[in-house]
Protein backbone atom coordinates (compact mmCIF):
# COMPACT_ATOMS: atom_id res chain seq x y z
CA UNK A 1 0.00 0.00 0.00
CA UNK A 2 1.98 3.08 -1.08
CA UNK A 3 2.04 6.33 1.40
CA UNK A 4 -0.35 8.68 0.13
CA UNK A 5 -3.40 5.79 0.46
CA UNK A 6 -2.17 5.22 4.45
CA UNK A 7 -2.12 8.58 5.19
CA UNK A 8 -5.72 8.88 3.77
CA UNK A 9 -7.24 5.73 5.62
CA UNK A 10 -5.82 6.61 8.60
CA UNK A 11 -7.30 10.16 8.60
CA UNK A 12 -10.33 8.57 7.45
CA UNK A 13 -10.20 6.67 10.78
CA UNK A 14 -9.80 9.86 12.45
CA UNK A 15 -12.42 11.20 10.91
CA UNK A 16 -15.07 8.26 11.45
CA UNK A 17 -14.99 8.29 14.74
CA UNK A 18 -15.32 11.96 15.24
CA UNK A 19 -18.74 11.09 13.60
CA UNK A 20 -19.54 8.14 15.77
CA UNK A 21 -18.97 11.31 18.84
CA UNK A 22 -21.82 13.24 17.51
CA UNK A 23 -23.49 13.55 20.67
CA UNK A 24 -20.35 14.76 22.14
CA UNK A 25 -19.52 17.12 19.11
CA UNK A 26 -23.52 18.62 19.49
CA UNK A 27 -22.69 19.67 23.27
CA UNK A 28 -19.27 21.25 22.20
CA UNK A 29 -20.91 22.81 19.09
CA UNK A 30 -23.86 23.97 21.81
CA UNK A 31 -21.29 25.26 24.39
CA UNK A 32 -19.10 27.23 21.68
CA UNK A 33 -22.65 28.89 20.67
CA UNK A 34 -23.26 29.77 23.95
CA UNK A 35 -20.36 31.39 24.34
CA UNK A 36 -20.91 33.21 21.56
CA UNK A 37 -23.95 34.50 23.54
CA UNK A 38 -23.59 34.93 26.55
CA UNK A 39 -20.10 36.72 26.20
CA UNK A 40 -21.80 38.71 23.41
CA UNK A 41 -24.32 39.59 25.98
CA UNK A 42 -22.73 40.52 28.74
CA UNK A 43 -19.21 42.02 27.85
CA UNK A 44 -21.28 44.05 24.67
CA UNK A 45 -22.55 46.38 27.65
CA UNK A 46 -18.84 46.74 29.11
CA UNK A 47 -16.33 47.21 26.33
CA UNK A 48 -16.27 50.59 25.54
CA UNK A 49 -18.05 51.14 22.47
CA UNK A 50 -15.49 53.52 20.91
CA UNK A 51 -13.15 50.45 20.86
CA UNK A 52 -15.89 47.81 19.88
CA UNK A 53 -19.02 49.17 18.62
CA UNK A 54 -20.45 45.62 17.40
CA UNK A 55 -19.06 43.21 20.23
CA UNK A 56 -21.82 40.54 18.40
CA UNK A 57 -20.05 41.27 15.40
CA UNK A 58 -16.63 41.25 16.84
CA UNK A 59 -16.53 38.43 18.87
CA UNK A 60 -18.35 35.90 16.52
CA UNK A 61 -15.29 35.30 14.33
CA UNK A 62 -13.00 34.84 17.33
CA UNK A 63 -15.21 32.53 18.64
CA UNK A 64 -14.68 30.38 15.08
CA UNK A 65 -11.44 30.46 15.78
CA UNK A 66 -11.38 29.21 18.94
CA UNK A 67 -14.00 26.62 18.25
CA UNK A 68 -11.53 24.72 15.70
CA UNK A 69 -9.17 24.36 18.34
CA UNK A 70 -11.99 22.61 20.38
CA UNK A 71 -12.34 20.11 17.83
CA UNK A 72 -8.77 19.92 16.91
CA UNK A 73 -7.96 18.85 20.21
CA UNK A 74 -10.09 16.22 20.16
CA UNK A 75 -7.84 14.63 18.04
CA UNK A 76 -5.77 14.50 21.20
CA UNK A 77 -8.01 13.40 23.42
CA UNK A 78 -8.20 10.05 21.56
CA UNK A 79 -4.62 10.04 20.51
CA UNK A 80 -4.13 9.72 24.58
CA UNK A 81 -6.74 7.61 25.50
CA UNK A 82 -4.90 5.04 22.75
CA UNK A 83 -1.06 6.12 24.75
CA UNK A 84 -2.52 4.47 27.50
CA UNK A 85 -4.32 1.82 26.58
CA UNK A 86 -1.41 0.68 24.51
CA UNK A 87 -4.26 0.95 21.83
CA UNK A 88 -1.31 2.75 19.86
CA UNK A 89 0.56 -0.76 19.67
CA UNK A 90 -1.96 -1.86 17.04
CA UNK A 91 -0.93 1.30 14.27
CA UNK A 92 2.88 0.87 15.05
CA UNK A 93 1.96 -2.34 13.28
CA UNK A 94 0.08 -1.84 10.20
CA UNK A 95 2.20 -1.93 7.00
CA UNK A 96 2.37 1.52 6.43
CA UNK A 97 5.45 3.93 7.51
CA UNK A 98 6.06 5.93 10.87
CA UNK A 99 5.67 8.80 8.98
CA UNK A 100 2.56 8.27 7.08
CA UNK A 101 0.96 7.39 10.28
CA UNK A 102 1.74 10.63 12.18
CA UNK A 103 0.78 12.78 8.73
CA UNK A 104 -2.65 10.80 8.44
CA UNK A 105 -3.46 11.59 12.75
CA UNK A 106 -2.31 15.19 11.85
CA UNK A 107 -4.67 15.26 8.56
CA UNK A 108 -7.24 13.90 10.74
CA UNK A 109 -7.27 16.50 13.67
CA UNK A 110 -7.07 19.08 10.59
CA UNK A 111 -10.22 17.57 8.74
CA UNK A 112 -12.19 17.22 12.50
CA UNK A 113 -10.83 21.19 12.66
CA UNK A 114 -12.42 22.13 9.73
CA UNK A 115 -15.86 20.16 9.85
CA UNK A 116 -16.63 21.53 13.70
CA UNK A 117 -15.22 24.89 11.89
CA UNK A 118 -18.39 24.97 9.43
CA UNK A 119 -21.03 25.54 11.75
CA UNK A 120 -19.55 28.88 13.34
CA UNK A 121 -17.97 30.19 9.62
CA UNK A 122 -22.02 29.86 8.75
CA UNK A 123 -22.78 31.23 11.24
CA UNK A 124 -20.41 34.31 11.02
CA UNK A 125 -21.35 34.45 7.70
CA UNK A 126 -25.20 35.10 9.06
CA UNK A 127 -24.09 37.38 11.82
CA UNK A 128 -21.94 39.36 9.70
CA UNK A 129 -21.80 39.33 5.97
CA UNK A 130 -20.36 36.69 3.92
CA UNK A 131 -17.38 36.29 2.40
CA UNK A 132 -16.71 37.70 -1.31
CA UNK A 133 -15.46 35.39 -3.96
CA UNK A 134 -11.88 36.71 -3.61
CA UNK A 135 -11.80 36.49 0.62
CA UNK A 136 -12.91 32.41 0.48
CA UNK A 137 -9.06 31.35 -0.92
CA UNK A 138 -7.60 33.37 2.56
CA UNK A 139 -10.53 31.93 4.64
CA UNK A 140 -10.15 28.51 3.47
CA UNK A 141 -5.83 29.03 4.26
CA UNK A 142 -6.58 30.20 7.36
CA UNK A 143 -8.60 27.51 8.59
CA UNK A 144 -6.45 24.83 6.87
CA UNK A 145 -3.21 26.53 8.79
CA UNK A 146 -5.18 26.98 12.35
CA UNK A 147 -6.57 23.46 12.09
CA UNK A 148 -2.93 21.82 11.25
CA UNK A 149 -1.51 23.11 13.72
CA UNK A 150 -4.20 22.96 16.64
CA UNK A 151 -4.22 19.51 15.69
CA UNK A 152 -0.28 19.08 15.15
CA UNK A 153 -0.05 20.67 18.87
CA UNK A 154 -2.96 18.42 20.71
CA UNK A 155 -1.39 15.51 19.53
CA UNK A 156 2.18 16.04 20.46
CA UNK A 157 0.55 17.25 23.93
CA UNK A 158 -1.75 14.22 24.61
CA UNK A 159 1.63 11.67 23.68
CA UNK A 160 3.89 13.32 26.07
CA UNK A 161 3.10 10.43 28.65
CA UNK A 162 0.78 7.51 29.15
CA UNK A 163 -0.06 9.40 32.59
CA UNK A 164 -3.62 10.41 32.22
CA UNK A 165 -2.85 13.01 34.65
CA UNK A 166 -0.05 14.55 32.88
CA UNK A 167 -1.64 14.54 29.72
CA UNK A 168 -4.95 16.23 31.54
CA UNK A 169 -2.32 18.71 32.81
CA UNK A 170 -0.19 19.93 30.02
CA UNK A 171 -3.62 19.72 27.77
CA UNK A 172 -5.15 22.06 30.02
CA UNK A 173 -1.98 24.33 30.02
CA UNK A 174 -2.10 24.52 26.22
CA UNK A 175 -5.73 25.00 26.65
CA UNK A 176 -5.43 27.75 29.02
CA UNK A 177 -2.20 29.38 27.33
CA UNK A 178 -4.61 29.94 23.56
CA UNK A 179 -7.74 30.51 24.77
CA UNK A 180 -6.33 33.27 27.26
CA UNK A 181 -3.77 34.45 25.22
CA UNK A 182 -5.81 35.74 22.25
CA UNK A 183 -8.03 38.36 20.99
CA UNK A 184 -10.82 36.25 20.86
CA UNK A 185 -12.71 38.28 23.09
CA UNK A 186 -10.87 41.44 23.68
CA UNK A 187 -9.42 43.49 20.71
CA UNK A 188 -5.68 45.21 21.38
CA UNK A 189 -6.74 48.10 22.18
CA UNK A 190 -8.44 47.01 24.80
CA UNK A 191 -5.61 45.24 26.08
CA UNK A 192 -3.33 47.81 25.96
CA UNK A 193 -5.91 49.82 28.48
CA UNK A 194 -5.69 47.14 30.74
CA UNK A 195 -2.02 45.17 30.24
CA UNK A 196 1.63 46.31 30.15
CA UNK A 197 3.80 45.57 27.09
CA UNK A 198 4.52 43.01 26.06
CA UNK A 199 1.07 41.15 26.86
CA UNK A 200 -1.12 43.08 24.09
CA UNK A 201 2.08 42.30 21.70
CA UNK A 202 2.08 38.42 22.63
CA UNK A 203 -1.78 38.01 22.32
CA UNK A 204 -1.56 39.44 18.99
CA UNK A 205 0.24 37.38 17.35
CA UNK A 206 -0.73 34.22 19.29
CA UNK A 207 -2.35 31.52 16.64
CA UNK A 208 -5.43 31.55 17.76
CA UNK A 209 -5.54 35.63 17.51
CA UNK A 210 -4.00 35.88 13.80
CA UNK A 211 -6.67 33.93 12.95
CA UNK A 212 -9.45 35.38 14.46
CA UNK A 213 -8.01 38.85 12.74
CA UNK A 214 -8.16 37.12 9.24
CA UNK A 215 -11.64 35.84 9.71
CA UNK A 216 -12.52 39.26 11.05
CA UNK A 217 -11.47 40.47 7.61
CA UNK A 218 -13.12 37.65 5.73
CA UNK A 219 -16.27 38.17 7.16
CA UNK A 220 -16.08 41.95 6.65
CA UNK A 221 -15.82 43.38 9.80
CA UNK A 222 -12.31 44.71 9.32
CA UNK A 223 -11.68 46.51 6.07
CA UNK A 224 -8.21 45.69 5.65
CA UNK A 225 -6.07 42.53 6.04
CA UNK A 226 -2.68 42.83 7.42
CA UNK A 227 -0.99 39.96 5.33
CA UNK A 228 1.80 39.78 7.64
CA UNK A 229 -0.90 38.35 9.97
CA UNK A 230 -1.12 35.40 7.46
CA UNK A 231 2.10 34.69 6.79
CA UNK A 232 3.21 34.52 10.48
CA UNK A 233 -0.28 31.82 10.90
CA UNK A 234 2.15 30.09 8.32
CA UNK A 235 4.86 30.40 10.35
CA UNK A 236 3.34 29.35 13.78
CA UNK A 237 1.61 26.62 11.46
CA UNK A 238 5.04 25.35 10.29
CA UNK A 239 6.64 25.38 13.46
CA UNK A 240 3.74 23.39 15.01
CA UNK A 241 3.29 21.22 13.17
CA UNK A 242 7.35 20.50 12.71
CA UNK A 243 6.91 20.14 16.11
CA UNK A 244 3.79 17.94 16.60
CA UNK A 245 5.16 15.78 14.32
CA UNK A 246 8.59 15.15 15.74
CA UNK A 247 7.25 14.78 19.49
CA UNK A 248 4.44 12.17 18.16
CA UNK A 249 7.01 10.12 16.40
CA UNK A 250 9.91 10.21 18.72
CA UNK A 251 6.68 9.07 21.90
CA UNK A 252 5.52 6.26 19.40
CA UNK A 253 9.00 5.13 19.03
CA UNK A 254 11.34 5.83 21.78
CA UNK A 255 10.07 2.44 24.05
CA UNK B 1 14.50 -24.66 6.06
CA UNK B 2 14.17 -21.14 5.23
CA UNK B 3 14.35 -18.81 8.19
CA UNK B 4 11.32 -16.61 8.77
CA UNK B 5 12.55 -14.64 12.26
CA UNK B 6 15.47 -14.89 13.44
CA UNK B 7 16.74 -13.63 17.14
CA UNK B 8 19.87 -12.24 17.45
CA UNK B 9 21.20 -12.12 21.22
CA UNK B 10 18.55 -9.93 21.44
CA UNK B 11 18.28 -7.75 24.92
CA UNK B 12 15.55 -5.43 25.82
CA UNK B 13 15.29 -3.35 29.08
CA UNK B 14 12.49 -1.20 30.25
CA UNK B 15 14.70 0.89 32.81
CA UNK B 16 16.41 -1.26 35.68
CA UNK B 17 14.04 -4.39 34.24
CA UNK B 18 15.17 -6.89 32.08
CA UNK B 19 12.40 -7.84 30.43
CA UNK B 20 14.18 -9.72 27.64
CA UNK B 21 17.77 -11.18 28.55
CA UNK B 22 19.81 -12.02 25.58
CA UNK B 23 17.69 -14.40 23.66
CA UNK B 24 18.25 -16.21 20.35
CA UNK B 25 16.75 -18.39 18.37
CA UNK B 26 15.10 -18.65 15.18
CA UNK B 27 11.52 -19.58 13.59
CA UNK B 28 11.08 -21.52 10.29
CA UNK B 29 8.79 -20.65 7.22
CA UNK B 30 5.63 -22.76 8.12
CA UNK B 31 5.97 -24.22 11.43
CA UNK B 32 3.97 -23.58 14.47
CA UNK B 33 6.03 -22.18 16.72
CA UNK B 34 5.23 -21.35 20.65
CA UNK B 35 6.69 -19.25 23.27
CA UNK B 36 5.59 -20.68 26.29
CA UNK B 37 6.25 -19.04 29.87
CA UNK B 38 4.30 -17.73 32.65
CA UNK B 39 2.70 -14.35 32.86
CA UNK B 40 5.67 -11.62 33.00
CA UNK B 41 8.40 -13.81 31.48
CA UNK B 42 9.10 -11.82 28.05
CA UNK B 43 7.27 -13.60 25.83
CA UNK B 44 5.12 -10.73 24.82
CA UNK B 45 7.95 -7.88 24.73
CA UNK B 46 9.70 -10.69 22.65
CA UNK B 47 6.64 -10.40 20.60
CA UNK B 48 6.06 -6.47 20.13
CA UNK B 49 9.81 -6.49 19.39
CA UNK B 50 9.80 -8.86 16.25
CA UNK B 51 5.87 -6.61 15.34
CA UNK B 52 8.35 -3.43 15.66
CA UNK B 53 6.55 -1.96 18.77
CA UNK B 54 9.17 -2.26 20.78
CA UNK B 55 13.16 -1.16 19.84
CA UNK B 56 15.86 -3.84 21.09
CA UNK B 57 18.26 -2.30 23.53
CA UNK B 58 20.66 -4.70 21.96
CA UNK B 59 20.67 -7.39 19.46
CA UNK B 60 18.96 -7.61 16.50
CA UNK B 61 15.60 -9.28 15.31
CA UNK B 62 15.14 -10.12 11.54
CA UNK B 63 12.16 -10.89 9.28
CA UNK B 64 12.88 -12.83 6.31
CA UNK B 65 16.36 -11.23 6.39
CA UNK B 66 14.87 -7.63 7.21
CA UNK B 67 16.11 -6.12 10.27
CA UNK B 68 13.80 -4.32 12.62
CA UNK B 69 15.60 -1.46 13.63
CA UNK B 70 16.60 -0.64 10.20
CA UNK B 71 13.86 -1.78 8.25
CA UNK B 72 10.89 -1.89 10.13
CA UNK B 73 8.81 -0.28 7.21
CA UNK B 74 9.56 -3.67 5.38
CA UNK B 75 8.96 -6.01 8.42
CA UNK B 76 5.41 -4.46 9.36
CA UNK B 77 4.75 -5.45 5.53
CA UNK B 78 5.43 -8.81 6.85
CA UNK B 79 3.93 -9.62 9.65
CA UNK B 80 0.86 -9.39 11.46
CA UNK B 81 -0.35 -9.43 15.41
CA UNK B 82 -3.11 -10.57 16.86
CA UNK B 83 -2.14 -8.84 20.49
CA UNK B 84 -2.87 -10.21 23.94
CA UNK B 85 -5.44 -7.41 25.03
CA UNK B 86 -7.30 -6.38 21.91
CA UNK B 87 -6.54 -2.61 20.98
CA UNK B 88 -9.76 -0.85 20.31
CA UNK B 89 -11.90 2.13 21.49
CA UNK B 90 -15.33 1.42 23.47
CA UNK B 91 -16.88 3.14 20.68
CA UNK B 92 -15.80 0.81 17.93
CA UNK B 93 -17.69 -1.51 15.89
CA UNK B 94 -15.93 -4.75 15.03
CA UNK B 95 -17.65 -4.47 11.07
CA UNK B 96 -16.29 -1.08 10.99
CA UNK B 97 -13.04 -2.38 12.77
CA UNK B 98 -12.24 -4.91 10.29
CA UNK B 99 -13.41 -3.73 7.64
CA UNK B 100 -10.52 -0.88 8.21
CA UNK B 101 -8.15 -3.07 8.44
CA UNK B 102 -8.86 -4.90 5.84
CA UNK B 103 -8.26 -1.91 3.33
CA UNK B 104 -5.49 -0.99 5.34
CA UNK B 105 -3.33 -4.25 4.64
CA UNK B 106 -4.04 -4.37 1.38
CA UNK B 107 -7.84 -5.42 -0.10
CA UNK B 108 -9.94 -3.31 -2.40
CA UNK B 109 -13.42 -1.88 -0.55
CA UNK B 110 -15.35 -4.36 -2.27
CA UNK B 111 -13.11 -7.71 -1.53
CA UNK B 112 -12.65 -6.30 2.27
CA UNK B 113 -16.79 -6.21 2.65
CA UNK B 114 -16.71 -9.90 1.16
CA UNK B 115 -13.30 -11.00 2.99
CA UNK B 116 -14.47 -9.64 6.32
CA UNK B 117 -17.98 -11.20 6.22
CA UNK B 118 -16.02 -14.50 5.52
CA UNK B 119 -13.92 -14.21 8.69
CA UNK B 120 -16.53 -12.84 10.89
CA UNK B 121 -19.08 -15.76 10.01
CA UNK B 122 -16.57 -17.92 10.34
CA UNK B 123 -15.71 -17.02 13.71
CA UNK B 124 -19.35 -16.39 14.75
CA UNK B 125 -18.77 -12.57 15.14
CA UNK B 126 -21.22 -11.51 12.41
CA UNK B 127 -24.21 -11.22 14.72
CA UNK B 128 -21.85 -8.81 17.00
CA UNK B 129 -20.61 -6.46 13.89
CA UNK B 130 -22.63 -3.33 14.61
CA UNK B 131 -22.32 -3.23 18.64
CA UNK B 132 -20.02 -1.26 20.32
CA UNK B 133 -16.55 -2.82 21.57
CA UNK B 134 -17.90 -1.49 24.95
CA UNK B 135 -21.01 -3.82 24.72
CA UNK B 136 -19.12 -7.08 23.95
CA UNK B 137 -17.47 -10.03 25.88
CA UNK B 138 -13.76 -10.67 26.53
CA UNK B 139 -13.80 -13.74 24.12
CA UNK B 140 -15.68 -11.80 21.59
CA UNK B 141 -13.35 -8.95 21.84
CA UNK B 142 -10.50 -11.64 21.79
CA UNK B 143 -12.33 -13.08 18.44
CA UNK B 144 -12.04 -9.45 16.87
CA UNK B 145 -8.58 -9.40 17.19
CA UNK B 146 -8.07 -13.14 15.66
CA UNK B 147 -10.07 -12.30 12.84
CA UNK B 148 -7.57 -9.25 11.91
CA UNK B 149 -4.84 -11.56 11.24
CA UNK B 150 -7.14 -13.71 9.19
CA UNK B 151 -8.51 -11.05 7.16
CA UNK B 152 -4.52 -9.95 6.97
CA UNK B 153 -2.96 -13.19 6.07
CA UNK B 154 0.59 -12.07 6.53
CA UNK B 155 3.84 -14.36 6.22
CA UNK B 156 4.10 -14.29 10.09
CA UNK B 157 1.48 -14.54 12.00
CA UNK B 158 1.63 -13.63 16.04
CA UNK B 159 -1.17 -14.61 18.13
CA UNK B 160 -0.24 -13.71 22.22
CA UNK B 161 -2.08 -15.70 24.22
CA UNK B 162 -5.14 -16.02 21.59
CA UNK B 163 -7.41 -18.13 23.31
CA UNK B 164 -7.68 -16.28 27.13
CA UNK B 165 -10.96 -15.91 27.98
CA UNK B 166 -12.21 -18.03 25.34
CA UNK B 167 -14.84 -20.68 25.58
CA UNK B 168 -13.83 -24.23 24.77
CA UNK B 169 -16.01 -24.43 21.03
CA UNK B 170 -15.15 -21.21 19.96
CA UNK B 171 -11.10 -22.21 21.26
CA UNK B 172 -11.05 -25.67 18.78
CA UNK B 173 -12.54 -22.63 16.20
CA UNK B 174 -9.49 -20.80 16.21
CA UNK B 175 -7.05 -23.69 16.72
CA UNK B 176 -8.32 -24.54 13.35
CA UNK B 177 -8.05 -21.07 11.86
CA UNK B 178 -4.96 -21.03 13.12
CA UNK B 179 -3.42 -24.35 11.79
CA UNK B 180 -5.89 -23.70 8.31
CA UNK B 181 -3.44 -20.38 8.25
CA UNK B 182 -0.24 -22.37 8.51
CA UNK B 183 -1.49 -24.72 5.86
CA UNK B 184 -1.86 -21.64 3.52
CA UNK B 185 1.44 -20.40 3.95
CA UNK B 186 1.68 -18.30 6.95
CA UNK B 187 4.81 -19.39 9.56
CA UNK B 188 2.70 -18.99 12.89
CA UNK B 189 3.93 -17.79 16.17
CA UNK B 190 1.70 -18.38 19.19
CA UNK B 191 2.49 -17.05 22.84
CA UNK B 192 0.78 -18.78 25.28
CA UNK B 193 0.81 -19.68 29.45
CA UNK B 194 -1.69 -22.20 28.50
CA UNK B 195 0.51 -26.19 28.70
CA UNK B 196 -2.03 -27.76 26.86
CA UNK B 197 -2.41 -25.13 23.81
CA UNK B 198 1.01 -25.10 23.20
CA UNK B 199 1.15 -29.00 23.25
CA UNK B 200 -1.89 -29.73 21.20
CA UNK B 201 -0.76 -26.54 18.31
CA UNK B 202 3.03 -26.30 18.16
CA UNK B 203 5.83 -27.88 16.51
CA UNK B 204 8.69 -26.44 18.66
CA UNK B 205 8.54 -24.35 21.73
CA UNK B 206 10.67 -21.90 23.71
CA UNK B 207 10.26 -21.77 27.22
CA UNK B 208 11.39 -18.88 28.21
CA UNK B 209 11.24 -17.99 31.56
CA UNK B 210 11.95 -14.42 33.57
CA UNK B 211 13.29 -13.31 30.38
CA UNK B 212 15.76 -15.83 29.64
CA UNK B 213 15.17 -18.69 26.89
CA UNK B 214 15.55 -22.01 29.59
CA UNK B 215 14.61 -25.15 26.75
CA UNK B 216 13.86 -24.94 23.18
CA UNK B 217 12.99 -28.11 20.28
CA UNK B 218 9.79 -30.14 19.64
CA UNK B 219 7.54 -31.15 21.73
CA UNK B 220 8.95 -34.54 22.31
CA UNK B 221 12.57 -33.31 22.70
CA UNK B 222 11.18 -31.23 25.60
CA UNK B 223 9.56 -33.95 27.83
CA UNK B 224 12.44 -36.07 27.13
CA UNK B 225 14.78 -33.52 29.24
CA UNK B 226 12.59 -34.48 33.06
CA UNK B 227 15.11 -37.39 33.78
CA UNK B 228 12.47 -40.53 34.00
CA UNK B 229 9.51 -38.64 32.77
CA UNK B 230 7.89 -41.05 31.25
CA UNK B 231 5.96 -44.06 32.59
CA UNK B 232 5.84 -47.23 30.97
CA UNK B 233 2.94 -49.65 32.67
CA UNK B 234 3.17 -52.78 32.60
CA UNK B 235 0.85 -55.88 33.32
CA UNK B 236 2.04 -59.06 33.86
CA UNK B 237 -0.21 -62.72 33.97
CA UNK B 238 0.99 -64.17 36.98
CA UNK B 239 2.09 -63.73 40.30
CA UNK B 240 5.08 -66.59 40.38
CA UNK B 241 6.67 -63.85 37.72
CA UNK B 242 6.64 -60.85 39.51
CA UNK B 243 10.24 -61.40 40.96
CA UNK B 244 12.11 -61.90 38.19
CA UNK B 245 9.87 -59.22 36.18
CA UNK B 246 10.64 -56.59 38.80
CA UNK B 247 14.95 -57.89 38.13
CA UNK B 248 14.27 -57.11 34.10
CA UNK B 249 11.82 -53.76 34.51
CA UNK B 250 15.26 -52.17 36.67
CA UNK B 251 17.19 -52.79 33.96
CA UNK B 252 15.47 -49.94 31.73
CA UNK B 253 14.64 -47.70 34.79
CA UNK B 254 13.38 -46.63 38.50
CA UNK B 255 10.14 -49.54 38.93
CA UNK B 256 7.36 -49.61 41.32
CA UNK B 257 4.85 -52.40 41.57
CA UNK B 258 0.90 -52.67 42.72
CA UNK B 259 0.54 -56.04 42.23
CA UNK B 260 0.51 -57.16 38.95
CA UNK B 261 1.14 -53.94 37.76
CA UNK B 262 4.54 -52.41 37.47
CA UNK B 263 5.35 -48.75 36.50
CA UNK B 264 8.90 -48.14 34.92
CA UNK B 265 10.20 -44.44 34.87
CA UNK B 266 12.18 -44.19 32.13
CA UNK B 267 12.51 -41.51 29.13
CA UNK B 268 11.91 -42.23 25.60
CA UNK B 269 9.60 -44.40 26.90
CA UNK B 270 7.55 -45.32 23.54
CA UNK B 271 10.56 -46.85 22.11
CA UNK B 272 11.67 -48.65 25.50
CA UNK B 273 8.06 -50.19 25.53
CA UNK B 274 9.00 -52.86 22.63
CA UNK B 275 12.26 -53.90 24.00
CA UNK B 276 10.54 -54.09 27.39
CA UNK B 277 7.76 -56.51 26.13
CA UNK B 278 10.66 -58.26 24.03
CA UNK B 279 12.49 -58.93 26.76
CA UNK B 280 9.67 -60.26 29.14
CA UNK B 281 8.15 -62.51 26.65
CA UNK B 282 11.60 -63.82 25.77
CA UNK B 283 12.00 -65.45 29.39
CA UNK B 284 7.92 -66.41 29.72
CA UNK B 285 6.60 -64.15 31.50
CA UNK B 286 3.21 -62.79 29.36
CA UNK B 287 2.50 -59.07 29.05
CA UNK B 288 -1.19 -58.67 28.92
CA UNK B 289 -1.37 -54.87 29.38
CA UNK B 290 1.50 -51.90 28.34
CA UNK B 291 0.91 -48.43 28.42
CA UNK B 292 3.08 -45.34 27.60
CA UNK B 293 2.34 -42.26 29.79
CA UNK B 294 4.46 -39.24 28.72
CA UNK B 295 5.21 -36.17 31.28
CA UNK B 296 3.09 -33.17 30.51
CA UNK B 297 4.21 -29.70 29.37
CA UNK B 298 3.63 -28.63 32.58
CA UNK B 299 5.99 -31.49 33.81
CA UNK B 300 8.50 -30.12 31.43
CA UNK B 301 7.92 -26.34 32.60
CA UNK B 302 8.14 -26.90 36.30
CA UNK B 303 11.43 -29.34 36.29
CA UNK B 304 13.26 -26.69 33.43
CA UNK B 305 12.21 -23.66 35.52
CA UNK B 306 12.63 -24.87 38.82
CA UNK B 307 16.34 -26.64 37.92
CA UNK B 308 17.38 -23.06 36.78
CA UNK B 309 16.21 -21.43 39.86
CA UNK B 310 18.23 -23.67 41.76
CA UNK B 311 21.48 -22.62 40.11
Amino acid sequence: MNSIKSVFLVAERDLYRFWQSKQWLAGQIAMNLADVFIFALIFGGIVRKDLVPDYFKYVTPGIASLATFVAAFSIGREVGMEVRRDIVDYLLVLPMSRLALVIGRLLGGMLRGLLYQLTFLVLASIILSSPKLEQLPILFMTSILLTSSMSSLAIAVSSISRDFNIQATFRAITYYLLFFFSNVYYPRQVLMLRFPQPIPQIVSVSPISLAADIYRWCFNYYTYIDYTDLAMLALWSSALIVLGLATYLRNLTKR
Amino acid sequence: MRKAIEIVNLVKRFGDTIAVDNLSLDIYEGEIFGFLGPNGSGKTTTLLTIATVYKPTSGDVRVYGYSVVNYGDKVRKLIGIAFQDPKALGIDKPYDLLLWHARVVGYSFNDAKKVVKGVMESLGLWEYRNKYFYQLSGGTRKKVEIAKILIQRPKVAIFDEPTAQVDVTSKHAMWDAIRELRNSGSTIILATNDMFEAERMCERIAIIYRGRLRALGAVKELKDLVPYGDIVEVSIAKQEDAERAVKILSGFGKVGANGLQFMVYLNRGEEKAIEIIDALEKVGIRVTRIMVKEPTLDDVFFYITKAKLKE
